[in-house]
């Protein structure tokens, strides 16, 4: 009943319905830069259907509206480089004012929240649930969200409630995956205007389970979580601190870009290592874009200090992401569009 | 594939083979062997794992994707991995992925190097979940796991989960005070009596109630669970979102009740929504009643935007009035946590009267200036009597919005004339009018204000928090911006209601315009 106009003759957006449109959906205005972000879900993956992550840097085109296109112009690395039309193509702008107006109040709110959100040592009660297993699964689920042409924010969100359940509940081994996809769907519940239909979920674990199930276990992880669901995550991090150093002058767009894409990709990373679930979202952000500009050799580097965390956790934190780093070369340089590839110190490990 | 298995295990040291570290792991976590093997993956075509090593889950589980290496030894797996990490590229990008497939991450080479692209299949077909060896069934039951395989929901399950749950770890979330809560009968049904009904939607039932502890009314949001996909996604939202949302201009939930089959949001029960209190003053508010609405919806919203949260389907019928005058947003449904703003809203969000024209031309990536433009026409709407722009279509709507604001150019809308939408609507050249002939009982002020929210750039909008500050709400005085939060405008002694000039003493509730009110608690 909200929506009197879904009928409209003449919305494109309107008449594309669901996900299964969405690739033949009629260009919308903004579309002059093609921006494809739902592949249909369980086809095999094509290299026609480029999806946006992982240089789907959030911050860039919120707000773009179709007056907005003039600005888009600040962007040297939307606009200037890439005949790819890749991942990079969406470091299109920031929206700084939006940021000027709530950034700050937004992320103090969200800073002081992520204590009360953040699950520690959440596998220390598991029996069955290793360290090993967690990293297989979110392995699995890493690319599958990305399949689905989902956000960084969902992935976030659903290492989030998988950890903070895994808390509250011993799991049997052979459930564990039931409970990734669970947590993967109220994830993308949440910030996804097409989250995945049950039944996909199911086909990608074979039918090991039953929609039942999956319903259950939603039901339980929503019950047991008492509906908090809203975690601050790396990914807003990512994007807050992207505004600020350039709403301070202390990088330009393109750089501040790159570095939250090569940061995103670090924290993907991260996220499958229980390793890592001991520090902040924005804890890790920081890291992961400080990280970001040593790579990329950004003249003036993020300053460590600008999330307010203790210096001792911050050189502990860069240290493990590093190492990290090290030993993914290889898997970073295929998550990142080329233009970062080549800029970064990674390419020469390719050698 | 070392590099990989580092990957799954970063145990940090350096200086130790990976082998060590796996192990030492494998010793720190005091897992049984057995329990650990049989989380072994089988992959889509049920074929078993030839062994329970880690080598051969990467080995199907690579190969699950990447059709002609599907029985390769695992020495590609390294190469194999990357196709696994760069799976979602646009196809200048994927050949770019083979040449490096080619080289391998180990300097081992990689026969699978004719692979095209198109054979890049699905990663996702992977069953992570052991049915053949079972025999963790016995280990099941000797650990006593909450969490089985086969997950069933005995009736009254959640109910006894929500008293009994023996504290697992640390408390999370504010566990230990919900529980303590229960005991007086918080999360439970029985503390609420259920009066009428005022509405029913798709997803939800709204029943008018009263608490059985506090004696007040409520509104019980009744949201039936058992769908084909499981809760509804306006439930989550807005059960997550008002969680985190605590301010005198918001609709309070006070409590959540959680059974097998329903989820019942209990919400402080208020007596009328904006349109119902228009109607019963015949239309001719109060100017100063306008003010102070304008000003609580604007602190409210602020209060939103902060937190990143957009309503989007702000409307007179989803702004609910007590009878102290105290105004609360609700129907958070269509409201989300705003953090990824790359992804498009729906274009359908908006209730037509009250959405702006760059979504009604298509913009789907909007912010927080979505919901400014609605403030406006709600503004107006208060100020006039009437609807600003009552449009029936996209195109009515967009023709009203021009024939008022003046047909828009490039010159005042860049971008506008490269819309195609735009360009096919082909609408008549209109010359803005001044606002005040249709709002004559606003002052100059107020016409400035309102004037800022109907912005057709959305980023011109003036904010919700910039918007409070205006020189039309000066006649307030300085108190009303340094407020707490969760304390009302009206507890300032110098905030008072007026009568309204049209207020006729009708009896609301049994009205036809109750039913829209109704509405706007549903989905």
């Amino acid at each position: 009943m909200v929506t009197p106009c879904s009928t409209s003759p003449v919305s494109p957006a309107a008449r594309a319905g669901r996900r299964d449109d969405q690739n033949l959906r009629a260009p919308v205005k903004k579309s002059r830069r093609p921006r494809l972000r739902r592949k249909q879900p369980l086809q095999p993956l094509q290299p026609l259907n480029p999806c946006p992550l992982p240089g789907d840097s959030g911050v860039c085109d919120l707000f773009e509206s179709p007056s907005s296109g003039s600005d888009g112009a600040d962007s040297p690395a939307a606009r200037g480089c890439s005949p790819l039309p890749g991942p990079a193509q969406r470091l299109v702008q920031l929206d700084l004012q939006t940021f000027r107006d709530y950034g700050q109040s937004c992320y103090a709110f969200r800073k002081a929240r992520e204590s009360h959100y953040h699950p520690r040592e959440s596998l220390a009660r598991q029996p069955q649930v290793t360290a090993e297993s967690r990293c297989k699964l979110l392995s699995w689920l890493i690319p599958v969200h990305r399949q689905f042409g989902l956000s960084f924010e969902s992935l976030c969100l659903t290492v989030n409630t998988l950890d903070r359940f895994l808390i509250t509940t011993p799991v049997a081994a052979d459930c564990f995956q039931l409970l990734g996809v669970t947590s993967l769907l109220i994830a993308c519940k949440q910030v996804e205007v097409h989250p995945p239909l049950v039944k996909q979920l199911l086909a990608l674990c074979c039918g090991a389970f039953s929609r039942q199930q999956l319903c259950n276990l939603e039901c339980i992880v929503l019950h047991k979580l008492h509906f908090s669901l809203g975690a601050p995550t790396i990914s807003f991090f990512l994007e807050h601190f992207t505004h600020a150093r350039v709403e301070a002058g202390q990088a330009e767009v393109s750089e501040a870009l790159e570095a939250q894409a090569l940061a995103r990709g670090v924290a993907e990373l991260s996220l499958a290592d229980y390793a890592f679930t001991s520090y902040t979202p924005s804890l890790l952000a920081v890291c992961c874009l400080a990280l970001a500009d040593r790579m990329l050799q950004l003249p003036r580097p993020m300053d460590l200090r600008l999330g307010g965390h203790p210096q001792a956790a911050l050189q502990d934190c860069l240290g493990k992401l590093q190492l990290l780093v090290a030993i993914n070369r290889t898997s970073l340089t295929h998550m990142l569009p080329l233009q970062i590839c080549e800029k970064c110190s990674l390419s020469p490990s390719l050698k | 594939m070392k590099k990989f298995k580092r990957r799954l295990s970063l145990t940090l040291r350096g200086s130790q083979t990976i082998d060590e570290s796996l192990s030492e792991l494998a010793e720190q976590m005091t897992i049984e062997e057995n329990s650990s093997k049989d989380n072994e993956p089988i992959v889509k075509n049920g074929r078993p794992p030839t062994s329970h090593s880690m080598h051969s889950f990467l080995h199907q589980y690579t190969g699950s994707f990447k059709k002609p290496p599907l029985r390769r030894p695992h020495s590609v797996i390294g190469g194999s991995l990357g196709s696994f990490m760069a799976m979602p590229r646009n196809g200048s990008r994927l050949d770019i992925v083979h040449e490096n497939l080619k080289m391998g991450s180990d300097g081992e080479s990689d026969q699978a190097s004719g692979t095209s692209s198109d054979e890049v299949q699905s990663p996702t077909g992977v069953c992570l979940r052991n049915r053949i060896h079972r025999r963790i069934s016995m280990e099941d039951l000797n650990k006593r796991l909450s969490l089985p395989a086969d997950i069933r929901i005995p009736d009254g399950y959640l109910e006894k989960l929500q008293i009994n749950s023996p504290p697992f770890d640390q408390p999370m979330s504010r566990r230990s005070r919900r529980a303590s809560l229960s005991e007086i009968g918080f999360g439970k049904m029985e503390t609420y009596i259920k009066l009428e009904k005022l509405g029913e939607g798709t997803y939800a039932t709204v029943y008018k109630g009263r608490s059985k502890l506090t004696e007040n009314l409520v509104a019980l949001k009744e949201i039936r669970l058992e769908h084909e996909e499981g809760a509804p996604c306006t439930a989550i939202r807005e059960v997550s979102l008002l969680k985190d949302l605590k301010h005198a201009n918001i609709v309070t939930l006070h409590d959540i009740v959680h059974t097998d089959k329903s989820l019942t949001l209990v919400f402080e029960y208020l007596d009328k929504d904006l349109k119902q209190y228009m109607d019963d003053c015949g239309n001719i508010m109060s100017m100063h009643n306008v003010k102070l609405f304008l000003y609580q919806i604007l602190r409210g919203l602020a209060y939103c935007h902060r937190r990143k949260v957009l309503h989007r389907d702000l409307k007179p019928q989803n702004l609910l009035i007590n009878e102290k005058g105290e105004l609360k947003l609700a129907d958070f449904g269509l409201a989300r946590a705003k953090s990824v703003p790359t992804k498009t809203y729906s274009n359908e969000v908006v209730t037509l009267w009250y959405r702006p024209p760059d979504v009604l031309l298509g913009s789907s990536e909007y912010s927080t200036q979505i919901d400014m433009w609605g403030v406006g026409c709600i503004f107006f709407e208060m100020a006039s009597g009437r609807p600003l722009f009552p449009g029936s279509t996209v195109e009515d709507e967009l023709h009203l919005i021009f024939r008022l604001l003046g047909t828009p150019s490039q010159e005042t809308w860049p971008g506008v004339s490269s819309n195609d939408e735009f360009k096919n609507y082909n609408f008549p050249k209109y010359k803005p009018q001044p606002l005040i002939n249709h709002a004559p009982r606003l002052d100059s002020e107020g016409i400035e204000l309102i004037t800022k929210f109907l912005q057709y750039e959305s980023k011109k909008r003036v904010s919700a928090e910039e918007a409070m500050k205006h020189v039309y709400f000066r006649s307030l005085g300085p108190r009303i911006h340094a407020l707490p939060e969760s304390v009302s405008i009206f507890s300032l002694k110098e905030i008072q209601l007026q009568k309204d000039p049209g207020f006729r003493n009708s009896s609301y509730p049994e009205t036809g315009h109750g039913k829209n009110r109704r509405q706007s608690m549903l989905f």
